[in-house]
């Protein structure tokens, strides 16, 4: 039986990634029939941060045999984070949904999953989109100097200045 | 073996700190700059992705040399600083840089006990270029460079 047969779809290739999408009802359900295609070790399991589509919980699993892998994918609205644990399939995703549900703010019916990376006084979820990074509150952009400026100058209002690449407006100094 | 294993290895061959170890080549240790080649265009602190790069200049008249001719204004550098806290050895400054100011150095001996000591004034900066070496040959089977095949042309 082919892995498309036992999940009973058809698998994409993204990337030369072999890919499953999954309904998250059903999560853990399909975790187990590709675990016992002989997908059996769990690499690793992280989410993706969406915005408005929600987050997406991925889960790479690899064939120590055939030395293949497969990434299974599934979705939660922003509203609604959560999907089922694997921790009863995979002893080790445990330290994987630990660092998800702290780092994104999703979390895993069915696991308790106590804090693993951050200090336990800290709020927000570092890696969600809307989450501000104190280092590029703290401090301003050296970029937005012109040539022929200095410090003293950008306190002068002017015309607009340049903005730091890949930083929100929003965000920075005042 | 990641450069970081070449380089420890070469430590450990060298019997370092006795002896200086023998570092691989483009090896990086510190950024040095050339002041007299930087125009302050600003591009090495606007691309450097750890925001690293202080710099400060102003504008100066330079009166024209003709009779005819215009005055011009002219940038002069007035503070170039790498906080090399931030920085994360990624060369994106010196890949960037259009006029040669920035380079590498193989010297690694910067080690601080303060964090504000291990910002980098022009000064220091400029102090590093003696440990600049020059660039390795090309391999054998490189392209000729652009100069070469220029002049190459030239003589016929
Ligand atoms: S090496 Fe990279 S991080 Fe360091 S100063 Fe240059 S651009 Fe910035
Ligand atoms: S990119 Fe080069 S020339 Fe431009 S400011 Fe930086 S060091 Fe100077």
């Amino acid at each position: 039986m082919t892995l498309a047969d036992a999940l009973g779809q058809e698998l994409t290739t993204s990337y030369g990634v072999v890919v499953g999408e999954v309904d998250r009802t059903r999560w853990s359900e399909v975790a187990a029939v590709v675990r016992d295609q002989g997908y059996s070790f769990f690499d690793l399991l992280t989410a993706v941060d969406l915005e408005a589509d929600g987050f997406e919980v991925l889960l790479r699993l690899w064939d120590p045999v055939r030395h293949e892998g497969v990434v299974l994918r599934t979705r939660c609205p922003r509203d609604d984070a959560r999907v089922p644990t694997l921790t009863p399939l995979f002893a080790g995703a445990g330290w994987h949904e630990r660092a998800t549900a702290e780092l994104f703010g999703v979390a895993f019916d069915g696991h308790d999953t106590a804090r693993l990376l951050l200090p336990e006084s800290f709020a927000g979820h570092p890696l969600r989109k809307e989450f501000v990074l104190a280092a590029r509150v703290a401090k301003r952009w050296p970029g937005a100097k012109e040539p022929g400026e200095s410090e003293a100058d950008l306190a002068t209002p002017s015309r607009r200045r340049p903005q730091p690449p890949g930083v929100p407006t929003g965000w920075g100094p005042p | 073996m990641t450069p970081y294993d070449v380089g420890l290895a070469a430590l450990r061959a060298a019997r370092y700190p006795e002896q200086a170890p023998a570092l691989p080549p483009r090896s990086r240790g510190v950024i040095a700059l050339l002041e007299q080649n930087c125009t302050v265009c600003m591009l090495c602190a606007r691309e450097c992705p750890d925001w690293c790069i202080e710099i400060d200049s102003h504008k100066e008249t330079v009166p024209p040399r003709t009779e005819h001719g215009r005055p011009r204004v002219r940038h002069v550098l007035d503070r170039f600083a790498i906080d090399f806290a931030l920085c994360m050895w990624c060369g994106i400054c010196i890949e960037v840089c259009p006029f040669d100011a920035l380079f590498w150095s193989p010297a690694f001996e910067h080690a601080a006990t303060d964090a504000t000591a291990l910002v980098h004034e022009r000064e220091q900066l400029r102090q590093w270029l003696r440990t600049v070496p020059p660039p390795p040959p090309l391999d054998p089977a490189a392209e000729p460079s652009a100069e070469r095949v220029a002049a190459r042309k030239q003589a016929g």
